[in-house]
């Protein structure tokens, strides 16, 4: 978990450090699609393995949520003739993603759950960091700006629900 | 004739006060309705007062489902998808915290009067 942990840190750390003016609208559609696609990853495979009901409707609400917002993202860049351009940070999602799916397969019960929810807040926070730091100062195209800054909430609502799970799931 | 005349406009101004009062008591009753936006995972307004008698539709304007629901007030929508609404009609009157039931921190109240 500790290495998933500083994996994710160090690819959100980038997007965060960087210089606003060097990720352009196309790279932050990358970015916003592959960080969403992790999460509903993640989240299909919790719905679908987790023995936890509360654990399983979290997982379905990343799935819906995440969904969601893509679908939106997608529709918009469409709109604006912004094909996404793929870049370290978007790949490197990925790969974190690939690597916390790997782990948790190989998890079950209790351990499953606790991993999942962990990372989850960890995640969370770290996209929000990502989106107040980067994101949302570099999109240049108002209506993308205004999407991020729209769907912003739901991440702070995401990563509070899933501190309640861990304190849930730790019995505090 | 005298007092047929003031019977005649007493008559008519009691028709007509009566008229005004039925009137007013027609548009203050009659039920309300109110909308509630869901968007950037919040209710808005995040306190509404009604009337009990009047009804209120969310309509979900982010891009994936919310719920409006409340154990105290005796109301829970089914899952409001994206671009959806759901109506109901309070005849309980009180103060009630409701939430969405997908998103912990969406919070909001409704006064019934």
């Amino acid at each position: 978990m500790r290495i998933a942990a500083i994996a994710l840190f160090t690819v959100l750390a980038v997007a965060t450090a960087a210089p606003a003016q060097s990720i352009n609208d196309a790279q932050i559609a990358a970015i916003v699609v592959a960080a969403n696609q992790v999460d509903i990853d993640a989240g299909e495979l919790a719905a679908q393995k987790s023995t936890n009901s509360e654990v399983r409707k979290f997982a379905q609400t990343m799935v819906n949520d995440h969904t969601g917002v893509n679908k939106t993202a997608t529709e918009l860049v469409t709109k604006l003739k912004v094909t996404p351009q793929d870049n370290p940070t978007a790949q490197s999602l990925r790969k974190g993603g690939d690597e916390n799916l790997a782990k948790l397969k190989s998890l079950s019960g209790a351990a499953f759950d606790k991993a999942y929810i962990d990372h989850e807040a960890a995640y969370h926070q770290q996209v929000l960091d990502a989106l107040d730091k980067t994101l949302i100062p570099s999109a240049q195209n108002a209506e993308l700006k205004a999407l991020l800054v729209k769907v912003r909430p739901a991440f702070v609502a995401h990563l509070e629900h899933a501190r309640q799970l861990q304190r849930s799931l730790s019995g505090n | 004739m005298r007092i047929a005349i003031a019977l005649m406009l007493f008559g008519a101004a009691a028709l007509s006060a009566a008229g005004s009062a039925a009137g007013r008591d027609a548009v203050s009753t009659k039920p309300a309705g109110h909308t509630v936006t869901m968007e950037a995972t919040s209710f808005a307004p995040v306190v509404l007062t009604i009337r009990q008698g009047d009804s209120v539709t969310w309509v979900n304007k982010d891009p994936f489902p919310h719920t409006a629901a409340s154990g105290a007030a005796g109301f829970g929508s089914p899952i409001i998808l994206a671009g959806k609404s759901w109506t109901h009609t309070f005849e309980k009157k009180g103060e009630f915290d409701y939430v969405c039931t997908l998103h912990p921190t969406m919070k909001a109240k409704l006064r019934v009067k």
